[in-house]
């Protein structure tokens, strides 16, 4: 294998020694990589400093005693434990949906054959082209006047006319439910199986949603998962709809939540709670970046998207 | 199709399949259908209203809103600001984004023997910040009392460094130098996958050749790189044109209208004070055109990856 900076000593000297060009390129590396992490570093440190050291000694990185006190007074402060129960039930139903409807209309596009199919294959594809900001305003009506025509319809006994307009799960996440690029993603991987697998079920008699459900998904669970992952970060990571779409505090995400603790602290210039907050709202998402890089960037370098 | 006289149960046999076929895209076709392709619609219709100043009445003002954003451009008003502020913004951000992401990627594509997962590792992990958490983190390092910005350009010999988010010429700086930070990731992942598709071979032959570094980067990788620019391009130009966390969080679209973008003025002017829907909608209308226009280049590019 050979590479850009590739110099004569790497390819005749295989030792385990490191060249001159090793150690320079090592650095480099390390330098650039910190630099790039920092302000998460930055933020990880500070939201463990405590309140008299931030003030005092603003530019050390490193804690002089190391303290929990901002997560204490930003959990007291704010209500994070609900801002992340709501974010858990809004990207938990998200993931479920696009997951479970990915995989119907996937498996539909690879295996079965019926009129007008790749035509319904593009126009999925389309929605790809339609940008949110086109969308958002319409949406934000239908969902909002949602609660009034569901009360029209079936009358002001219909208690879960309640709980699908603005600040409901429901209105959080129905946009959402449906992903052209998991619908993508699985296509491409369900048609990669072999088609013997179909005809030999299809000997047997089993129907197609057994099929579905026995051969195929077992069969990809790479693929779903890292569907999984793209839909959760996505999810997770939402702003502008939770932000129009919520104004009732109990019903924010975190991402929304973080946003106004900013405001209230920033009065107060409390980094470290603020800091302790930002922690709070990317550490889901840091955990599985540690424990999924490798299948998380291996799906954005195959498909070139982030979900 | 011909429908010449099939068997009974075979044209009902079909009729099945067909309905079995389109009841596995029943989910996605709904969803999709209500809340993307229902909208293009509808958000059109939107945009040639007006809610009356008395009473909520909705009335139907043709191109009004459309003229109104024309006449703002030629008389340099309020959308001519936020189209200025776009197009500054992806000016920028993008060939900052991609130049640091392939230097980044030609770095990481040298097979080191150690510690290249740790070099990934620091480099890739903005792909998981969300833009309000990285709106939060830069308000920290932009803070003029206890950031950690203007403290690091005393090092440099900057004694008095910018007010950031405060100052009308620095503020839009500040919000690219925060959205290229978390772009990065995502943008040397697509560009180091790029670096390594290139044929190891070239690069032996080069060096029988007596090329140095530089003049493989610039006579191999680069050509060879150029779908992968292609496709970062695109991608990082709609990117751009559609953000909006940072701004929201850094600068609520000022100070003035100094960071007050296309996606930042729709949201401003469909959802802040007197909402005015049907004027959002027209400017959404038109930002999806040019969106989509950005989109549809990029499709024709991807069907022919040449190489240069």
């Amino acid at each position: 294998m050979s590479s850009i900076i590739d110099d004569e000593t790497q390819v005749t000297a295989p030792s385990e020694k490191m060249s001159r060009n090793d150690w320079i390129l090592q650095i480099f590396l390390i330098t650039i990589g910190l630099i790039i992490a920092l302000p998460i570093i930055i933020a990880i440190f500070t939201s463990l400093k405590s309140v008299t050291d931030i003030n005092a000694n603003p530019y050390n990185i490193l804690p002089r005693e190391w303290t929990l006190d901002n997560y204490r007074t930003a959990w007291n402060a704010t209500p994070f434990g609900r801002y992340l129960l709501n974010s858990a039930i809004q990207s938990g139903i998200i993931v479920i949906c696009q997951v479970l409807f990915s995989i119907l209309a996937a498996f539909a596009f690879s295996f079965l054959k019926f009129p007008g199919r790749d035509l319904m294959f593009y126009v999925i594809l389309g929605s790809l082209m339609v940008p949110f900001q086109l969308t958002f305003i319409p949406n934000f009506i239908l969902v909002s006047e949602l609660p009034k025509n569901c009360i029209e319809l079936f009358g002001e006994s219909a208690e879960f006319c309640n709980s699908v307009g603005a600040n409901s799960y429901f209105g959080l996440t129905v946009p959402f439910l449906a992903s052209a690029f998991g619908v993508f993603l699985l296509r491409q991987f369900f048609m990669a199986l072999p088609k013997e697998l179909y005809d030999s079920a299809q000997i047997d008699g089993a129907s197609n949603f057994r099929f579905l459900w026995q051969i195929v998904v077992p069969l990809s669970g790479g693929a779903i998962s890292a569907l999984g992952i793209f839909a959760f970060l996505g999810a997770w990571s939402q702003y502008l709809w939770p932000l129009i779409i919520t104004n009732d505090q109990s019903m924010r995400t975190v991402q929304i939540g973080i946003r106004f603790f900013l405001f209230d602290q920033e009065r107060g210039a409390d980094w470290g709670s603020l800091m302790a907050g930002a922690v709070i709202v990317m550490l889901p998402t840091l955990i599985i970046f540690l424990v999924a890089q490798r299948q998380l960037v291996k799906g954005i370098a195959m498909t070139g998207l982030k979900g | 199709m011909q429908n010449s006289s099939p068997p009974k149960g075979k044209g009902m046999q079909k009729v099945m399949a067909a309905l079995e076929g389109y009841l596995y895209l029943l989910p996605t076709l709904i969803i999709l259908g209500v809340f993307v392709f229902y909208p293009i619609i509808s958000s059109f219709n939107m945009s040639l209203t007006r809610v009356a100043p008395f009473g909520n009445q909705t009335r139907y003002v043709g191109l009004e809103n459309y003229q109104r954003l024309f006449t703002e451009i030629m008389e340099g008003g309020d959308y001519w600001n936020s189209l200025k502020v776009s197009f500054l913004f992806t000016l920028g951000t993008v060939p900052t984004g991609i130049a640091l992401a392939v230097g980044l990627a030609i770095a990481l594509s040298y097979p080191l023997k150690r510690l290249s997962w740790f070099h990934r590792l620091l480099i890739f992990i903005p792909i998981v910040i969300s833009s309000a958490v990285t709106g939060v983190l830069f308000r920290f390092l932009y803070n003029p009392a206890v950031g950690y910005l203007n403290h690091w350009l005393t090092f440099v010999g900057i004694e008095e460094g910018p007010n950031w988010l405060a100052s009308k010429d620095w503020a839009l700086i500040a919000v690219s130098i925060a959205v290229v930070w978390r772009q990065l990731g995502f943008n040397v992942i697509i560009a180091l996958a790029g670096v390594q598709n290139i044929d190891g071979t070239y690069y032996e032959a080069a060096k029988v050749d007596g090329a140095n570094m530089w003049h493989r980067i610039r006579h191999i990788t680069l050509p060879l790189l150029t779908p992968t620019l292609f496709f970062l391009l695109i991608i990082n130009v709609i990117n751009s044109l559609q953000t909006f966390g940072e701004i929201n969080i850094l600068t609520d679209g000022g100070p003035g209208q100094a960071t007050t973008n296309l996606v930042y003025a729709i949201f401003v002017d469909g959802f802040i004070g007197t909402p005015l829907r049907g004027f959002a909608s027209a400017q959404a209308y038109l930002l999806a055109l040019i969106i989509v226009v950005v989109s549809i280049i990029q499709f024709r590019g991807l069907g022919r990856r040449v190489n240069y």
